[in-house]
């Protein structure tokens, strides 16, 4: 056994962690794990970066408060959270 | 109706097959239209089975190695659709390609088709507020979701996407996934966001993609239009949700609705008017 870090990057609408989650993409610390677009699921694990953090999720990244490059060329969605939660893992 | 049916019957498409204004507003909005041309059930198991014994992937000449594919973009459901979307003398481009999902198939991240296709006539680069080209999408099977669907999130036409900074996205909670029967069409904007997923069944997926361009502005609709419905049409583009966004988008997002709206409409645009809409009932209390 070995204590891993679980990733779980969390969009939300606002820097608010209260806004509603938008996107959401959970990494395992499983070595061949894969991250991908999941067409067999509706909904997120968590309505809100609030809900993760009262399900044992710890920010470790909050989204630049400066805002979603508002006036650029580019656009990206949600401002994103990224959390963590530190369990162990079966090498 | 607008006296530019005649236009569309002249070039072999009927008052008919011409999309209404609910539905021309759902593509501003969505950025997405499904058509599902009725053809026998063998006719696209036929394509199927042509397109598994191809050797090789024929590229741009997947309309020349199983010819059937045209009869499918020359439907007349097919070409009113695209007739409204892109008028009445719209082009096929030469970029054509066909993809095969095999079982196993990992998700492609979320993307915008290349703006580097030498055959796309103009190099018009990203367009919008504008209905400039359109991804046409054909399945010949059923698609079940655990098959590798085409996903796409509603409305992100609006938005130029920077591939990098969205890489850390998986699923997102307003996703749309093209879970569809055989002979469906899927019409898309050629800047929507969108991704093939992982199939993770046992049966191939084929997915078949013609480019459709336009060839001149509008002077006035190219769909069924009624300018009875302007009112309603315009508080639809202010209010009509589509994928959840950051608040500071929604002001962009709606000014481009309008002005791909109007981009279309021609000379029967909607008037920018100043329109009180808070006025009315006061908010209840919450108890």
């Amino acid at each position: 056994m070995a204590l891993k870090q679980r990733l779980l990057y969390l969009s939300g609408q606002s820097t608010d962690p209260r806004s509603p989650a938008i996107s959401q993409a959970l990494h395992e610390p499983v070595r061949g794990s894969i991250v991908e677009i999941d067409p067999t699921k509706t909904g997120l694990d968590y309505d809100s970066v609030y809900e993760a953090i009262c399900d044992g999720w710890r920010v470790v990244h909050f989204p630049d408060q400066r805002g979603s490059l508002e006036g650029s060329e580019v656009e990206v969605f949600g401002y994103q959270f990224v959390l963590e939660k530190m369990e162990q893992f079966d090498d | 109706m607008t006296s530019a049916t005649t236009a569309f019957e002249a070039s072999g498409v009927s008052a008919q097959n011409l999309l209404n204004d609910d539905q021309v507003a759902d593509f501003v909005i969505n950025g997405y239209h499904i058509v599902e041309p009725q053809f026998p059930a063998e006719f696209h198991s036929q394509i199927y089975s042509d397109l598994e014994v191809l050797p090789t992937n024929p590229g741009d000449e997947i309309n020349k190695a199983v010819p059937n594919i045209d009869e499918i973009y020359e439907h007349p459901a097919v070409r009113g659709a695209l007739s409204s979307l892109l008028g009445a003398d719209y082009s096929l481009a030469a970029h054509r390609h066909c993809h095969r999902n095999h079982p196993g198939t990992r998700s492609q991240v979320w993307h915008q088709d290349s703006l580097n296709i030498p055959t796309l006539d103009d190099g018009h680069g990203r367009v919008s507020d504008h209905v400039q080209s359109v991804l046409v999408m054909y399945y010949p099977q059923d698609v079940a979701s655990n098959m590798g669907p085409t996903a796409l999130i509603p409305g992100s036409h609006l938005f130029t996407a920077s591939g990098d900074r969205n890489a850390s996205h998986g699923n997102f909670r307003d996703q749309i996934v093209a879970v569809v029967p055989a002979g469906s069409v899927l019409i898309l904007h050629y800047d929507i966001w969108h991704a093939g997923t992982a199939n993770t069944s046992d049966q191939v997926r084929y997915m078949v993609k013609y480019l459709f361009e336009r060839e001149s502005e509008s002077a006035e609709p190219s769909w069924n239009h009624d300018a009875a419905n302007d009112d309603r049409i315009f508080e639809r583009l202010e209010r009509d949700d589509a994928a959840l966004i950051q608040r500071s988008l929604v002001g962009k997002r709606n000014y481009r609705r309008t002005t791909m709206w109007n981009n279309l409409a021609g000379s029967a645009g909607l008037s920018y008017e100043y329109r009180d809409k808070w006025s009315g009932e006061w908010p209840k209390p919450n108890v």
